[in-house]
């Protein structure tokens, strides 16, 4: 179809226009990922020039040794299993119900992503002084409502921090599941609901059969992304309680950097960031075969 | 539950749905938890004006009575705003356009010029977008302690292009691959280069779906805040996470100027997000989710 020539020249200029991004994407993201992976395998402390190969020393130590790593891993776990529940749906009935058309929808939508805009270290600390035992608004409020048996240290009670946490994690991402499945409403064939309206279906017929099916690659890409942002939880941790009290809301990202930057024990910490990737790959590499697998079948 | 609770309808309902009581329900339900959800917010901001014996006398969502302006000078000062603030904006303004720039080049060349290893790459990409990289940091460091590059801009800017540029790519390859064919064909027949095509052709039609990537992307380099901690250690270079995070260590009890900290720096993303969001869903529509 097209001559030689102009596909050498197309070729040049596909080298042009992706090398900036490919280079700097391998370089910046994909090299530190392989790096992690080779210093996992070594004792270092950052800065000694010689770095000593230990084998799997430091995987050992940490399985084995190290009670921290599997609080952290428990409560990776858990938290991350509250993060695929709770924010996608309530983003997912706030956007059903921000679909319809209501007075003041769009004001109503901004007040909901509002908190999505607002920096994670931020929250942090708006939360851990809405949190805090004496002054905090939640301790203000339960007293003026003589509902002082409620009244607890949100963030220093070991059995509740981590729980403390997710409610200000959970008000900050809700937003986001929301205009993603706002944006994937938008795909639903109107004529079709009306249609089915029409002959009669129930509101959670049409939901169920007309709705929902149309939303299947949105709820995908939101369940995905959703766990993604909950395995890097950081910000807010290192924030409101730093993995504490007595590391009992450590998380294995935070514990990794804890391990590496504060500990400089290179060695460990990328070990943990290592098993890390490996819990994310196992959820990622599926979803990109599935997806892959869809577009194909849509060509 | 309510949106989705199971309910017969009558037609003549159907005919006057504002008066459908449904929808009414709903619309209260969807008001009070609005309210709620932006509780937190309106107390930032009332604090923020209230002197601090007027935070101990007062309960939290009384309006300031006298509004308290120094709280703000007060914290600007203290905080060290003045270096924080230039230094998010400069990474800020020199990151973000020039990864959507890179980003759009690389997507238009993946979408629209037929290459051996075309998928390979877009999938090489599209593996980044889903990868916390924030796992990594201790490598990023060392990467970066090597090039010499810990305290300065590019030792920022260089890793946060790299991190999100595969998201951007993400996105912006569904755009371009949607777009009709005829669009660029005979642009490319007449001998015009794919270069021109793509900035005559695809980057103005792409205008909305740059705009809701940008403020993605504004909102969270701005936010930013593990990578800066470990790749900006010297307080003159910090960006405003990092000055916030020092603030609310040092001043954590000075509630009045604490608030006005954290409105200062939530500020500029809430304000970018306003004046582009009317191109937020319809671009996220046309990109991310089509199906």
């Amino acid at each position: 179809m097209f001559n030689s020539k102009f596909m050498q020249s197309s070729r040049t200029q596909a080298v042009l226009l992706i090398g900036p991004a490919l280079a700097v994407y391998a370089t910046f993201a994909i090299w530190p990922m392989i790096e992690v992976v080779f210093l996992s395998f070594q004792q270092w402390n950052g800065l000694d020039p010689h770095r000593e190969w230990v084998g799997l020393a430091n995987y050992q130590y940490i399985l084995t040794n190290d009670a921290v790593f599997w609080v952290a891993l428990r409560n990776t776990i858990t938290w991350t299993i509250l993060a695929v529940i709770f924010p996608p749906t309530i983003g997912l009935l706030l956007a059903l119900g921000l679909n319809q058309q209501l007075f003041g929808r769009v004001p109503m939508r901004a007040i909901y992503y509002l908190p999505v805009i607002i920096a994670p270290i931020a929250v942090a600390t708006i939360w851990r002084w809405m949190y805090d035992p004496f002054f905090g608004l939640f301790n203000q409020v339960l007293t003026s409502l003589s509902l002082q048996s409620l009244i607890s240290d949100w963030l220093g009670d070991r059995e509740i921090a981590l729980y403390s946490m997710f409610v200000a994690y959970t008000w900050q991402y809700v937003g986001f599941s929301m205009v993603l499945f706002l944006a994937g409403l938008q795909s639903v064939d109107r004529s079709l609901v009306e249609a089915a309206r029409i002959d009669g279906a129930s509101r959670w017929q049409v939901f169920r059969h007309v709705t929902l099916p149309a939303l299947r690659v949105t709820l995908a890409i939101v369940l995905v992304l959703s766990t993604i942002s909950s395995l890097k939880a950081f910000d807010i941790v290192y924030g409101m309680t730093g993995g504490g009290p007595a590391q009992s809301t450590q998380m294995l990202a935070l514990w990794a950097f804890m391990q590496s930057m504060q500990i400089f024990d290179f060695g460990r910490g990328s070990a943990i960031s290592v098993i890390l990737l490996l819990v994310t790959l196992t959820i990622v590499v599926p979803y990109l075969r599935w997806s892959q697998r869809d577009e194909g079948a849509g060509e | 539950m309510t949106a989705i609770a199971p309910r017969r309808e009558d037609d003549a309902l159907q005919l006057k749905p504002r008066r459908d009581p449904f929808l009414i329900i709903l619309w209260i339900i969807l008001v009070t938890f609005a309210l709620v959800w932006i509780a937190p917010v309106v107390l930032i901001a009332f604090t923020a004006l209230k002197s601090n014996a007027e935070v101990m006398a007062t309960s939290a969502f009384t309006p300031p009575q006298e509004i308290a302006w120094n709280n703000f000078s007060g914290a600007w000062a203290r905080g060290n705003f003045e270096t924080t603030f230039k230094n998010s904006v400069i990474i800020t303004v020199i990151k973000v356009p020039l990864g959507l720039m890179f980003s759009a080049m690389a997507a238009y060349a993946l979408a629209r010029i037929r290459l051996r290893f075309g998928k390979l790459l877009l999938l090489f990409f599209l593996f980044g977008a889903m990868i916390p990289f924030q796992v990594m940091l201790a490598p990023i460091f060392t990467l970066l302690n090597g090039f010499g590059l810990i305290d300065t801009y590019p030792g920022v800017i260089l890793p946060y292009l790299a991190f999100g540029v595969p998201y951007q790519v993400f996105i912006l390859h569904g755009f371009f691959k949607a777009v009709p064919k005829e669009l660029s064909e005979a642009a490319l027949i007449d001998g015009a280069s794919h270069v021109t095509v793509f900035r005559r052709i695809f980057l103005p039609i792409s205008l909305p779906v740059l705009a809701a990537l940008l403020i993605l992307d504004f909102v969270s380099t701005w936010n930013e805040f593990a990578m800066a901690l470990v790749l900006l250690q010297d307080r003159h270079m910090w960006t405003l996470p990092l000055g916030l995070m020092s603030f609310q260590g040092q001043f954590s009890t000075d509630y009045g100027q604490l608030n006005a900290a954290i409105a200062m720096t939530v500020f500029p993303a809430v304000l970018v997000y306003m004046i582009f969001q009317r191109y937020f869903v319809s671009g996220l529509t046309s990109g991310a989710v089509k199906g």
